[in-house]
C-alpha cells in the first residue's frame, strides 16, 4: 500500500500577529513555527494505517520554504517512510487550487491508494486542498473525518457534521480523506525516533516544475478588524457614579450639550 | 581564533576550564540555543509536550506524594527515551550531546517535583552506573533504569555529614566467606529514596576506603525511612536508607574500592551544570507567570504590567534569564567540543571522559550557582507581582517560591560551590595549567598605567569593553589575595566567596554578550533591539555586582595605599556607561507584556 500524507507548516497561533508590509498576510519575522494541527492527526492516522498494513510505504509530503523542513521531520519520527519537500518560498501567497495543483502533479503517476491531509490550515483556513487535490486526480474524497478504519480493501469513516451530527461513510481507495481535529491522539516522537529519523530520506525539489494551473484570486488587503470602543464600567457609590457618568457624557458625547 | 583578553593569540581553540578568566572568546566559539539542530528542537518538543500534558495537570497531587503518578511518569519518560540520553548504545541508549540533554532537562523542570525524581533519577541515579560501571554490571542494571522500568538514587549525605561528605560514617566490611560486603550506617535526605529499585551507596570499607556500592531495593538489611516534610518539592520523594546489616555481593563494588571519592564529585559535576538547565527552565516559566499576571490584575484602573516598577522587574528577570540560558548552553558546547575529542570505543573511554567534565568543574559550579540564583530572584518577583495572591496557593506563584528554595542547597550548596570555583581555578595555576600569575602581573600593570582606550560606537563595543575590564579586576583582586595569603587562602572564606561572586559574573556576561552578538547579525530589527537591551540591562547589573564583590574583596586584602589603589582600579575597571538603561528595561518590559512570553 502507497500511503501519502500533505502537511502544513504555520506560525505557533498563540504568536502575536502583523500585517506584512504589502498588507496581504502575517509578517512571518520573529514567528515560531509548528506543524498545523489538523495535520498532525493527518500524520497519526497515516502511521497508523502503515502500521496496520506491515508493508506499506508512507511519504509525507509538504510545499514551503526550508524551514518547513524542519516540520516534516517531526512527521518523519512520527513514523513517515521518506519526505517530499517541494520547495516554493511564495507557497503563502498560493491559493488553494495552486497548492491542490502542484501535490496533484507530485503522486499524478506514483499511485498511491490513500492521502490524508488535515481538514483546513490554521492560518489560512481554506478547507479547499485536500478536496480540490481529490478532484484533480479523480480520487474519492471524504472531509472532516473523525474515525477511520481499513477493512479488506475499504475504507470506512465517520464524518463529523454541522451541529455535531455524524454520519458513517464507505468509501473504495484510491481516496483523499480531510482530518478533522480528534481523529485519533497524535504521538510524541520518541527520542530514538527522531535519532533515526536524521537518516530517512527527504528530498528537496522546486514546487515551481509542479505548477500546472494560473491563479485566480488575490488577496488584495489583509487587516485586523477595527477596534471598537471599549465598554467601560464605573464602580464605587452611586453618587459618584452619577456624577461621574454625567461628566463622560459631557466630555464625550453631545448629549447634554 | 581565540586570543588572551589582551589579544594575543592562544594555541587551542578549545578553551581549558577557567580560561575564559583570561582568555578572549570569539562569538563563533560558542554555542547559543539559537544552534540548536531540527533534531535538537524536537527533543525539547516532544518533552514540553510530555511535561505539559502528562505530568502537569497532576502536579497538586504528586505534591500531595501520590508517588504512583510519578514513578508512572517515569516509565513514560522511559518510553520515550528520555531516560536513556548519556546512556552508551550498546546498552540501548542514545548517548547524545550535553546540549540535547540539558534542553531536555529545562523543559522537564516545569513539571515541578516529578522534575526532581527525574534529575535524580538520570543524573546522580543513572551515571556512576555508566561512569563506572563494569559490563555485566550494565548489563544487570542499566537497561533496567533507562527504560524506568527502576528507579535509581543515590546516597551519600549521612545525618552528620552532609557538605563533609567524604566523613560519612557508613561502614562496609567484608563476610568471613568474601563473597558479600556487610553494610551499616544511614543515609539521609535521598530523592526517590521511598520508590528506587537501585541504590548508588557510599560506604568506607574498614572505615577507610571509601567505596560506592549498587545496592538493590531487594538486598537483605537496607531499609528505606519515613518520607521527610519539607519546604518545597513536597511530590518529591525524601527519605533516609538504613544500611542494617545489609548484604551487597561483592561484584557489586562500583569502580574501585577507595575510589569512591572519584564517583561522587565527577557525577557532582554534571549534576550541577544540569541542574542549571534546569532552574532555567523553571524560570522561564515562573517569569511568563509573572508577566501574564501583571497583564490582567488592575489597580487604579490600569493593568499593573504598565507601571514602572512592574515593568522594571520583567526587564532585570528577563535580562538575567537570557544569561541563564546563554550561560547553560555555552558550557553544553564547550563540554560536547571537549567530549568530542574523545575517541568512542577505546577501553578507557569514560576516564577520559571524566576528565574531560572535571576540566569544566569550575564552570559547573558556576552553572550551579548562578541560574540557581537567578531563579530565586525571579520567584520572589514573580511573588511580589501578584501581591497578596502571591502568598496564596491558589495560584502557582506559591509553589514556585517554595519549590525554588532547594536548589541552593542540595548538588553542594551555594557556598561550597562559591569555594570550590576560585579554588579550582587557582589550583589549576598553581599546577601550571593557567597562566594566571604571568596574567595578573599584567593586569597590576594595567592598574598602574592610565587609559584612554575609546569605545567604538558598534554594536557590544560597551559591554565588551566592560568584560575585558572585569577579567582585568578579577586577576587583580585574585592576585592580590594570593601574594598575600599564599597557599593559606583557603581559609579566608570571605575572600574567596567575592572572587567567586567575579568569576561568575565574568562568565554570565560573556556568555550573553557573545550568544547576543553571535546571532545579532540574523534576526529582524526588532530582535536585534531586543538583544541589545537585554546586554545592556544585564550588564549593568553585572558591573554592579562585580563592583561590589571586588570593593569587598579589596578592604578583606589590603590597607593602606594599596587598598586606595585598587579600589580606584575598582572604580575604573566596572565603569560602563548604560546609557539608555530605562529606554532598554521599558522595552524588555514591554516586549514581554505584548508576547506573554519570555522573549528570546
Ligand atoms: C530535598 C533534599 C534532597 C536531597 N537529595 C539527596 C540525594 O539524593 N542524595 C544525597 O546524597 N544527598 C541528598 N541531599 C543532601 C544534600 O546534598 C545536603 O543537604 C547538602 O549537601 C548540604 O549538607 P547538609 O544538609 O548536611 O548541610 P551542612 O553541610 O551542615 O551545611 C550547613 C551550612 O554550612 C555551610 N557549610 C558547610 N560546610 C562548609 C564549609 N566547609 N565552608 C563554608 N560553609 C560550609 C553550608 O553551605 C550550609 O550553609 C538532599 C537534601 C535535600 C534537602
Amino acid at each position: 500500500m502507497k500511503i501519502l500524507v500533505c502537511i502544513k507548516q504555520v506560525p505557533d497561533m498563540e504568536s502575536k500577529f502583523k500585517v506584512n508590509s504589502e498588507n496581504t498576510w502575517y509578517d512571518s519575522g520573529d514567528l515560531a513555527w509548528r506543524m498545523n494541527e489538523y495535520d498532525e492527526y493527518a500524520v497519526e492516522q497515516a502511521v497508523q494505517l502503515k502500521e496496520q498494513q506491515g508493508d506499506a510505504d508512507l511519504t509525507v509530503l509538504c510545499i514551503g520554504p526550508d524551514r518547513v523542513k524542519e516540520t516534516m521531520k517531526k512527521a518523519l519520527a512520527m513514523g513517515c517512510d521518506r519526505g517530499a519537500h517541494l520547495q516554493d518560498d511564495e507557497s503563502h501567497k498560493r491559493e488553494p487550487l495552486e497548492i491542490a495543483s502542484i501535490i496533484a502533479e507530485y503522486a499524478r503517476d506514483k499511485e498511491f491508494d490513500v492521502v490524508f491531509t488535515g481538514m483546513q490550515s490554521q492560518d489560512r483556513g481554506s478547507g479547499q486542498v485536500g478536496v480540490l487535490l481529490g478532484e484533480i486526480l479523480d480520487m474519492s474524497c471524504v472531509t472532516t473525518v473523525i474515525e477511520f478504519g481499513f477493512e479488506a480493501g475499504e475504507i470506512k469513516v465517520k464524518r463529523e457534521l454541522e451541529g455535531g451530527v455524524k454520519a458513517k461513510v464507505k468509501t473504495t481507495t484510491p481516496a483523499v480523506l480531510t482530518c478533522q481535529l480528534g481523529l485519533n491522539t497524535p504521538r510524541y516522537p520518541t527520542l530514538p525516533n527522531i535519532m533515526k529519523a536524521k537518516k530517512k530520506e527527504l528530498l528537496s525539489s522546486p514546487a515551481a516544475d509542479l505548477l500546472k494551473v494560473d491563479s485566480r484570486q488575490n488577496t488584495q488587503t489583509m487587516y485586523f478588524p477595527e477596534k471598537k470602543g471599549v465598554g467601560l464600567v464605573l464602580e464605587g457609590e452611586i453618587a459618584d457614579l452619577t456624577d461621574e457618568l454625567i461628566k463622560i457624557l459631557k466630555e464625550k458625547t453631545g448629549v447634554l450639550a | 581564533m581565540t586570543t588572551n583578553y589582551l589579544g594575543e593569540k592562544m594555541a587551542d581553540t578549545i578553551l581549558k576550564g577557567g580560561e575564559y578568566l583570561i582568555a578572549d572568546l570569539a562569538c563563533e566559539d560558542i554555542f547559543t540555543p539559537e544552534d540548536f539542530t531540527d533534531e535538537q528542537k524536537q527533543m525539547g518538543e516532544t518533552t514540553e509536550q510530555f511535561i505539559v500534558n502528562e505530568i502537569m495537570p497532576h502536579i497538586d497531587e504528586i505534591d500531595k506524594q501520590n508517588f504512583d503518578i510519578v514513578v508512572d511518569g517515569m516509565q513514560k519518560c522511559g518510553e520515550l527515551g528520555l531516560l536513556m540520553m548519556d546512556s552508551p548504545e550498546e546498552y540501548g541508549g542514545l548517548e547524545l550531546d550535553k546540549a540535547s540533554s540539558m534542553l531536555v532537562s529545562e523543559k522537564v523542570s516545569m513539571g515541578g517535583s516529578f522534575s526532581v525524581a527525574y534529575a535524580a533519577h538520570t543524573g546522580i541515579g543513572t551515571l556512576p552506573l555508566i561512569y563506572y560501571g563494569t559490563p555485566e554490571q550494565k548489563e544487570k542494571y542499566l537497561e533496567k533504569i533507562t527504560s524506568g522500568e527502576w528507579i535509581a538514587a543515590y546516597c551519600l549525605t549521612e545525618p552528620g555529614s552532609g557538605s563533609d561528605a567524604l566523613g560519612a560514617q557508613a561502614s562496609a566490611v567484608l563476610s568471613e566467606d568474601g563473597k558479600h560486603y556487610i553494610l551499616n550506617g544511614t543515609k539521609q535526605y535521598i530523592t526517590n529514596g521511598g520508590f528506587a529499585q537501585l541504590y548508588t551507596v557510599f560506604a568506607k570499607i574498614d572505615k577507610e576506603h571509601f567505596t560506592a556500592f549498587l545496592v538493590e531495593k531487594s538486598f537483605e538489611g537496607l531499609v528505606v525511612g519515613a518520607e521527610e516534610k519539607k519546604l518545597g518539592i513536597k511530590g518529591s520523594s525524601t527519605t533516609q536508607i538504613i544500611l542494617d546489616n545489609c548484604k551487597v555481593p561483592v561484584e557489586n563494588v562500583l569502580g574501585e574500592i577507595g575510589k569512591g571519592h572519584k564517583i561522587a564529585f565527577n557525577v557532582l559535576n554534571v549534576g550541577r551544570f544540569k541542574l542549571g538547565a534546569g532552574v532555567t527552565g523553571a524560570s522561564k516559566m515562573a517569569l511568563v507567570e509573572g508577566i501574564k499576571y501583571a497583564n490582567e490584575r488592575k489597580q487604579f484602573k490600569t493593568p499593573i504590567a504598565k507601571f514602572g516598577a512592574i515593568k522594571e522587574k520583567i526587564a532585570d528577570l528577563t535580562a538575567k534569564i537570557f544569561a541563564s540560558e546563554s550561560l547553560v548552553y555555552r558550557l553544553a558546547g564547550d563540554l560536547d567540543n571537549k567530549l568530542a575529542t574523545i575517541e568512542k570505543g577505546i577501553d578507557n573511554y569514560y576516564e577520559e571522559y571524566q576528565k574531560g567534565i572535571e576540566e569544566y568543574a569550575p564552570e559547573c559550579g558556576i552553572s550551579k550557582v548562578f541560574c540557581s540564583e537567578v531563579l530565586a530572584k525571579t520567584v520572589d518577583e514573580v511573588v511580589q507581582i501578584h501581591g497578596g495572591y502571591g502568598f496564596c496557593s491558589e495560584y502557582p506563584a506559591e509553589r514556585y517560591y517554595r519549590d525554588e528554595r532547594i536548589n541552593r542547597i542540595f548538588e553542594g550548596t551555594n557556598e561550597i560551590n562559591r569555594l570550590l570555583i576560585p579554588g579550582m581555578i587557582l589550583r589549576k595555576s598553581m599546577k601550571g595549567e593557567l597562566p594566571l600569575q604571568a596574567e595578573a602581573m599584567k593586569a597590576f600593570e594595567a592598574l598602574m598605567t592610565p587609559s584612554f582606550e575609546e569605545i567604538e560606537d558598534v554594536p557590544f563595543a560597551a559591554e565588551k569593553a566592560l568584560l575585558k575590564n572585569m577579567k582585568t579586576l578579577f586577576l587583580i583582586l585574585a592576585g592580590a589575595g594570593v601574594q598575600k595569603y599564599m597557599d593559606k587562602i583557603a581559609d579566608e572564606q570571605e575572600i574567596l566567596m567575592a572572587a567567586a561572586d567575579i568569576a561568575i559574573q565574568i562568565y554570565a556576561l560573556e556568555s550573553a554578550l557573545l550568544r547576543a552578538e553571535k546571532n545579532y547579525d540574523n534576526v529582524s530589527e526588532s530582535k536585534k533591539e531586543l538583544y541589545l537591551a537585554a546586554v545592556k540591562v544585564f550588564a549593568f547589573d553585572a558591573a554592579e555586582a562585580t563592583g561590589s564583590a571586588a570593593r569587598k574583596g579589596a578592604f578583606y586584602i589590603e590597607e593602606g595605599d594599596t587598598l586606595t589603589m585598587i579600589l580606584s582600579g575598582v572604580r575604573r575597571f566596572t565603569k560602563y556607561d548604560a546609557t539608555g538603561l530605562l529606554q532598554a528595561k521599558r522595552l524588555l518590559a514591554s516586549a514581554s507584556s505584548e508576547s506573554e512570553k519570555y522573549l528570546f
